[in-house]
C-alpha cells in the first residue's frame, strides 16, 4: 500500500476496538498534501478514536495507516511524532508545572526547531505569557500553546481534535483565521463539531456516525452548503 | 558571570552552611548520619518528585552499593575510595539492567515490584549468599581499611567532610538537572506521559535514565554507609526499613531541592531525641506525616519556604503584565 496522487495520509479498512467493544468499523480516509480535512460527527461517533489511532495511541484490530509512504501500524506515538505527524488532543491539558517557555522548549528540543517566531506570528499572546505556568492559562491560551508546540519542527501533518471546544466566540474566530493560515504551510486533519467553522475552512469533510464513515464530501459547493449536517 | 554562579549556588551553600553550623553543635555520628541519609533520600526524592514514581524498594539499591563496597573491602582491597567507586558502579550496572523491566510499570506496581526486590535482596544476603555475606553476622572490614590521602576516610571527621562535599556536588547535579530539558521532560512525564509522546519523546527512555540516576545515588549512599560503619549486614537491605526514604521524602517536601536534607535532619533528629524517651518513636513520625498530608502534602520545606521567602522577596518576572492592563 502506498500513498499516491500527492496523498500524505491514507487510512484503509481500519477497525478499532476497546477490548470487546468495537468503536470504529472499516474506516477509509485519504488526505492530500496541503488539504484541510475535517471529521464531523456527534459525541461518541468515533472521531477522536480515529485520530488517536492515526497518532499511534490506539492499536487497530485491522487495517492500515500509511503516512508519507510509511505504514504507521506498530509504530509508537513518539516515533510517529518524530516522522512529522503531530497530534493536538482534545483535553487542552498542557504540562501544568512547566511555564509556557518550558513547554515550547520541550517541543523545540524534540524537533530541533528553535525558531519560535512562526508560533508567535500565529499566537502573539503566547509571547506575553512565556513565564506563566501552564496550570495558570485559560482554555484558549492552553489551546494556543498546544497548537504552537505542535507547530515547532514544521510538521507535515497536524491532527487537531476539537480545537474550538469550550472557547469564547472571539477566540473561535481567531482560531479559524489561524487554521486558514496554517493550511498554507501544512496539511491538517481536524475533528470539529462547529459546522459553520467546518464549512468555512474545509477542503474535504468526512461524516462519522456510530463508528462508520458515512460520507465523504469534497465538492466545494456541498461543503459551503453544509451538506454534512444531513449525515449526523 | 561570577555573580550568577554565586546566585546559582547560594541556596545550596546556605543549606550546607546550616549543616556545617549544626556540625559544631551536634555529635559527629549524628552529622554523618544526616548527610548520608540525605544522599540516600535524594534519589527517591527525584524519582517521586520529578518522575512520579514512589518506591518501597530503596533498601535494595542501598544494599547493592553497600555490599559491592563491602565485598571489595572484605575480600580484595583496602582503599575505601575504591570501595565507594565500586559501589557506585555496581549501582549503575544493576539499574541499567533492571531499569528497562521496572520503568514500564505503572507507579503503583513500580512501588510494589521494588518492595519485592528489597525482599529478594534481603534473603539473598541473609540466606542464599550467606557463604560470602556471612549472613546476619555481616562483613566487618573497619580494621582492613587503610588511611587515604587528601581526606582520610578512616577518620570520621574527614569522612564527614568527604560526604559533605559529595552531597554538595550531588545537590548541584540535581539542581542542574532541574534546569535542563531533561528535567522538564521528567516533570512532563509525571504530569501526562501521553502528551510527552505527542512531542516526540520516549517516556521509557526518560524514566529509565531517571531510574538510573536516582538509584545509583542510593547505591552511593549504601557505599558511604559501608565505609562509615566498616560493617555491612543484611539489615541494610531490610524491607522493614523500606518506608524510611518515602517517609523522609514526604516529611522534607516531595520534589523540593532541600527536602531530603530537611527531612533527614527532622527524621534523624526525632529518632535520636525521641528514642531516648519513648521506645515507639515511630508513632510520632506517623502522627507528623498525617499532619503534613492534611496540611497539603507540602512537607516541612514546602511549608517553610514561602515563609522564609517573605522577608526577602525574590525578583520574579511579571508574566503577561500587558494582559492585566
Amino acid at each position: 500500500m502506498t500513498a499516491d496522487n500527492g496523498e500524505i495520509l491514507v487510512v484503509e479498512g481500519l477497525h478499532v476496538a476497546y477490548g470487546e467493544s468495537k468503536v470504529l468499523f472499516d474506516a477509509h480516509l485519504s488526505v492530500r498534501r496541503g488539504q484541510l480535512v475535517t471529521c464531523v460527527g456527534r459525541n461518541g461517533a468515533g472521531k477522536t478514536t480515529l485520530l488517536r489511532t492515526i497518532a499511534g495511541f490506539l492499536r487497530p484490530t485491522s487495517g492500515s495507516i500509511v503516512f508519507n509512504g510509511t505504514n504507521l501500524i506498530a509504530l509508537r506515538p513518539y516515533q510517529i511524532a518524530r516522522m512529522g505527524l503531530k497530534y493536538v488532543p482534545q483535553d487542552k491539558r498542557v504540562f501544568s508545572d512547566l511555564t509556557v517557555r518550558e513547554n515550547l522548549e520541550l517541543a523545540s528540543h524534540a524537533s530541533g526547531d528553535y525558531n519560535w517566531e512562526p508560533v508567535f506570528a500565529h499566537f502573539p499572546r503566547l509571547k506575553q505569557l512565556l513565564d506563566r505556568k501552564g496550570g495558570y492559562l485559560s482554555g484558549g491560551e492552553r489551546q494556543m500553546l498546544m497548537i504552537g508546540r505542535a507547530l515547532l519542527g514544521r510538521p507535515s501533518l497536524l491532527l487537531i481534535d476539537e480545537p474550538t471546544e469550550g472557547l469564547a466566540p472571539s477566540l473561535v474566530g481567531h482560531l479559524q483565521e489561524v487554521l486558514k493560515e496554517l493550511r498554507k504551510t501544512t496539511t491538517l486533519v481536524i475533528v470539529e463539531q462547529n459546522l459553520p467553522l467546518v464549512s468555512a475552512i474545509s477542503d474535504k469533510i468526512y461524516a462519522v456516525r456510530e463508528g462508520h464513515i458515512v460520507a465523504e464530501i469534497s465538492d466545494p459547493e456541498a461543503i459551503r452548503a453544509n451538506v454534512c449536517e444531513r449525515y449526523l | 558571570m561570577l555573580k550568577s554562579a554565586l546566585r546559582w549556588w547560594s541556596g545550596i551553600l546556605a543549606a550546607f552552611l546550616v549543616v556545617a553550623v549544626l556540625r559544631l553543635v551536634m555529635p559527629l555520628p549524628f552529622a554523618n548520619e544526616i548527610v548520608i541519609f540525605s544522599i540516600y533520600v535524594m534519589g527517591h526524592n527525584f524519582l517521586l518528585g520529578r518522575v512520579g514514581f514512589i518506591s518501597f524498594g530503596q533498601p535494595a539499591y542501598l544494599g547493592v552499593g553497600a555490599y559491592a563496597t563491602a565485598f571489595y573491602l572484605f575480600y580484595f582491597g583496602y582503599n575505601p575510595y575504591a570501595g565507594i567507586l565500586l559501589g557506585l558502579l555496581a549501582g549503575l550496572l544493576v539499574t541499567l539492567l533492571i531499569g528497562p523491566l521496572f520503568v514500564r510499570l505503572r507507579s503503583d506496581y513500580f512501588a510494589l515490584v521494588n518492595l519485592a526486590l528489597a525482599v529478594i535482596m534481603y534473603y539473598l544476603m541473609e540466606k542464599v549468599l550467606a557463604g560470602i555475606t556471612h549472613g546476619d553476622n555481616g562483613l566487618w572490614f573497619l580494621a582492613r581499611m587503610t588511611p587515604t590521602p587528601v581526606l582520610d576516610l578512616t577518620n570520621p571527621s574527614q569522612f564527614f567532610l568527604f560526604t559533605f562535599f559529595l552531597a554538595l556536588l550531588l545537590w548541584g547535579f540535581y539542581k542542574y538537572l532541574d534546569e535542563t530539558i531533561y528535567g522538564a521532560c521528567c516533570l512532563a512525564t509525571k504530569v501526562n506521559e501521553d502528551k510527552l509522546q505527542f512531542l516526540g519523546y520516549s517516556n521509557f527512555r526518560i524514566r529509565w535514565l531517571a531510574f538510573i540516576i536516582a538509584n545509583t545515588t542510593t547505591a552511593l549512599a549504601g557505599s558511604l554507609y559501608a565505609v562509615y560503619f566498616g560493617f555491612v549486614s543484611p539489615e541494610i537491605t531490610s524491607p522493614h526499613r523500606a518506608a524510611d526514604p518515602v517517609v523522609v521524602t514526604i516529611l522534607g517536601g516531595v520534589g523540593t531541592l532541600y527536602g531530603p536534607l530537611v527531612g533527614a535532619i527532622a527524621y534523624t533528629g526525632m529518632k535520636d531525641v525521641l528514642s531516648r524517651v519513648i521506645v515507639n518513636w515511630e508513632f510520632f513520625v506517623g502522627f507528623l506525616l498525617v499532619l503534613i498530608m492534611l496540611a497539603g502534602e507540602k512537607g516541612i520545606w514546602g511549608t517553610l519556604e514561602p515563609l522564609l521567602r517573605r522577608p526577602l522577596p525574590m525578583r520574579r518576572p511579571l508574566p503577561a503584565a500587558e494582559n492585566r492592563r
